[in-house]
């Protein structure tokens, strides 16, 4: 049953969106409910007509039919045709107003940027390229944005961006784009807070795969005892080993141990796992296979 | 202003990576601390760890005693200055530094008291009705700090703020974040990989490489005693050259061979390559550019640490010139003298300041002798 209070809140919606003040008296719970639904569909008819916000949202998640997509953006008075690029900023907490006005002040109404709410945590930036930016000015900007808000706002914020989303038409496909950026930057790179659409590495390929492919790999790898995770010294041994390309003179030396020492390490990794990570491939296999283990851990958790 | 303690201070991300490991110090009120170190040591981590951007997976963080591992960042009572920071393009200077306080609904006087000291502080009170358009890149920087500076948080936290303006104008802001630390009399963390930057306005410095501090001390300690090989080679421009080389005791006399140059250790220096039984092994012989000289009067005063060798490039910077050659295959610089005679293609003789000599473990990588 709708009460009175819910009456008030959808007036004052009502009111903050269109500017109309209305006073509505119900006698009965009855009629309460009908006035209820009234103002609902009232508020979701001027938005639909009238409100940018609501359409963009609409039109990158898939709800408005691509015959009607340019007639309803020209009612809007919105350039369906200017390149643009959108950034999908996720704040930690939920965004605020403090958000809001450094996001607003930063893109000011004359850039003819759009911020669009996409929910508690997420909201999108679509701005209009220039025909000089190159993609370094689009990363520029993106850091731009993280620290801004960063600073003004004492907020951590992660950004992902998509490529140019030349008509409003690839509006929806460019959103599934930077979502998945995000998802995956989150994923596998979480020490990073940008997250490029286009460099997002093997870390898209393992996101796309089906669970059950994954635990494949893993069995054929590993056998029926796949490794859950490494202690912290076998970590930092294998992490310092990768990033000096398997060189074990190099990585003995920056990790302070005798050359034997690390080979004995190695070796027990090998005799755990089955894999010798100073040849190639091994190593190879070996990252690709933590980088799942890690994505279904992920998954299990979520 | 305030203390900062951090104890124990540890950042795994999910994905596993180990960023921060055991990060312990202490920073009194009015202390201006530098993090100084290569990309991806984990210096910017541990200053977002500080800033409440990145949560602490392990340790304490306390300011002014206060554990502030769990509090949000805007109850820390920071303000942060980092290296893409944006001003508002439509709004003037005045309303820029202003723009943080009337978000927190701060009273309209209060504001514009502390927007104008905070001009009066970075001399941009004749700049307050501009817009950013019309600022120059050091202008616009300083107004980046204004809008830091009216919050009066307890501690300020830079990040690489100078890294977007060019060579000259660092120079330029480098000055002005001194002379701003001086008369805010702030305690300031500033993150930089510029160990000039480091050197010139820190107080005591943080070196780290690979999530780990290397070694906190005043520039002047960084650069006189350095407490391993990175931090010897990372502090100081050009870096300290080092040489392979053997070391030899003979009753009193402790010699370092490099090839075909021996060299004899000053009796002050002896006594820790004779206690460490280095006798007969290979350790890394440190000597920084302004050490190795090439007058004629020096050489012939230490005929016990003269080596030679043909210059391979000659730059004269002005004020000093830069002899670059080899010495059994590894490339050394002396920083001499403009009025050097000593060009291109040149045979050599240099003498080292062996009281100014570094050793170093070569497995280990520790100081030895400094």
């Amino acid at each position: 049953m709708a009460s009175e209070l819910e009456l008030d809140k959808a007036l004052s919606e009502l009111k903050r969106i269109t500017g109309i003040t209305l006073e509505v008296k119900a006698k009965t719970p009855e009629e309460l409910e009908l006035a209820l639904t009234q103002v609902h569909c009232l508020c979701l008819a001027y938005k639909e007509k009238y409100n940018k916000n609501h359409f963009l949202q609409t039109l990158m998640t898939d709800g408005i039919p691509s015959y009607d997509i340019f007639e309803r953006a020209s009612r809007l008075h919105i350039d369906a045709e200017v390149p643009r690029v959108l950034f999908l900023v996720e704040t930690k907490g939920p965004i605020d107003d403090t958000i809001m006005e450094v996001l607003k002040n930063l893109f000011p109404s004359q850039s003819k940027t759009y911020l669009v709410s996409m929910g508690e945590r997420n909201l999108v930036i679509l701005r209009p390229l220039k025909t000089s930016e190159t993609p370094a000015d689009i990363d520029r900007l993106a850091h731009m944005i993280v620290d801004t808000l960063n600073m003004e706002a004492l907020t951590r914020v992660q950004t992902a961006y998509s490529g140019t989303v030349e008509t409003l038409m690839d509006l929806s496909a460019a959103y599934r784009e930077t979502s998945l950026a995000l998802k995956v930057g989150k994923l596998f790179y979480s020490e990073q807070t940008i997250f490029p659409y286009n460099q997002l590495g093997i870390g898209r390929l393992i996101y796309q795969l089906p669970v059950t492919i994954c635990e494949n790999f893993l069995k054929e790898i590993f056998g029926g005892e796949v490794p859950r995770t490494f202690d912290e010294e076998t970590t930092a041994t294998i992490n310092k080993f990768f990033q000096n390309n398997l060189n074990i003179a190099e990585t003995s030396r920056q990790l302070h141990m005798h050359r034997n020492t690390l080979i004995y390490r190695l070796e027990q990794i090998e005799r755990r796992t089955g894999l010798d990570i100073r040849r190639f491939e091994d190593a190879m296999t070996f990252k690709i296979a933590t980088m799942v283990i890690n994505y279904l851990q992920t998954e299990r958790n979520s | 202003m305030a203390s900062l303690s951090l104890k124990g201070i540890q950042k795994i991300y999910p994905n596993g990576f180990h960023a921060v490991k055991d990060f312990n110090l202490d920073i009194d009120d009015k202390e201006f601390i530098i993090f100084v170190g290569p990309s991806g040591c984990g210096k910017s981590t541990t200053l977002r760890m500080i800033a409440g951007l990145e949560d602490i997976s392990g340790g304490t963080l306390e300011i002014d005693g206060k554990v502030m591992n769990d509090v949000e960042p805007k109850d820390r009572d920071i303000a942060m200055v980092f290296q893409n920071y944006a001003l508002y393009p439509h709004m003037t200077v005045y309303d820029n530094m202003a723009f943080g306080l009337k978000l927190r609904k701060t009273p309209k006087d209060e504001i514009d008291k502390k927007v104008r000291e905070a001009a009066r502080i970075l001399d941009l009170e004749k700049l307050l009705d501009r817009k950013p358009k019309a600022l120059s890149g050091g202008q616009r920087q300083r107004v980046a700090m204004g809008r830091a500076i009216v919050r009066n948080p307890k501690v300020f936290l830079m990040d690489e703020p100078l890294s977007n303006l060019d060579a000259k104008l660092r120079v330029q802001m480098r000055i002005e974040i001194s002379k701003l630390h001086e008369n805010l009399g702030a305690t300031i963390i500033y993150v930089t990989h510029d160990q000039t930057e480091a050197m010139t306005l820190g107080t005591r410095i943080v070196v780290m490489k690979d999530g780990v501090v290397q070694q906190v001390d005043t520039p002047q300690n960084l650069y006189n005693t350095p407490c391993n090989l990175f931090v010897a080679g990372f502090i100081g421009s050009p870096q300290m050259n080092f040489m392979d080389a053997v070391v030899k005791v003979n009753g009193e006399d402790v010699t370092l061979t490099v090839g075909e140059h021996v060299l004899k250790v000053p009796a002050s220096k002896k006594k820790p390559l004779i206690d460490g039984g280095y006798d007969g092994k290979t350790v890394v012989l440190g000597i920084r550019p302004e050490d190795v000289h090439d007058s004629e009067t020096f050489i012939a005063n230490s005929p016990d640490s003269v080596i030679k060798s043909k210059i391979k490039v000659y730059e004269l910077l002005g004020a000093e010139v830069f002899l670059y050659f080899d010495v059994e295959g590894t490339q050394m610089t002396a920083r001499v003298n403009p009025r050097t005679t000593l060009r291109t293609g040149d045979d050599a003789v240099f003498a080292l300041d062996m009281e100014k000599i570094h050793v170093f473990d070569k497995e280990s990588e520790l100081t030895i002798v400094n």
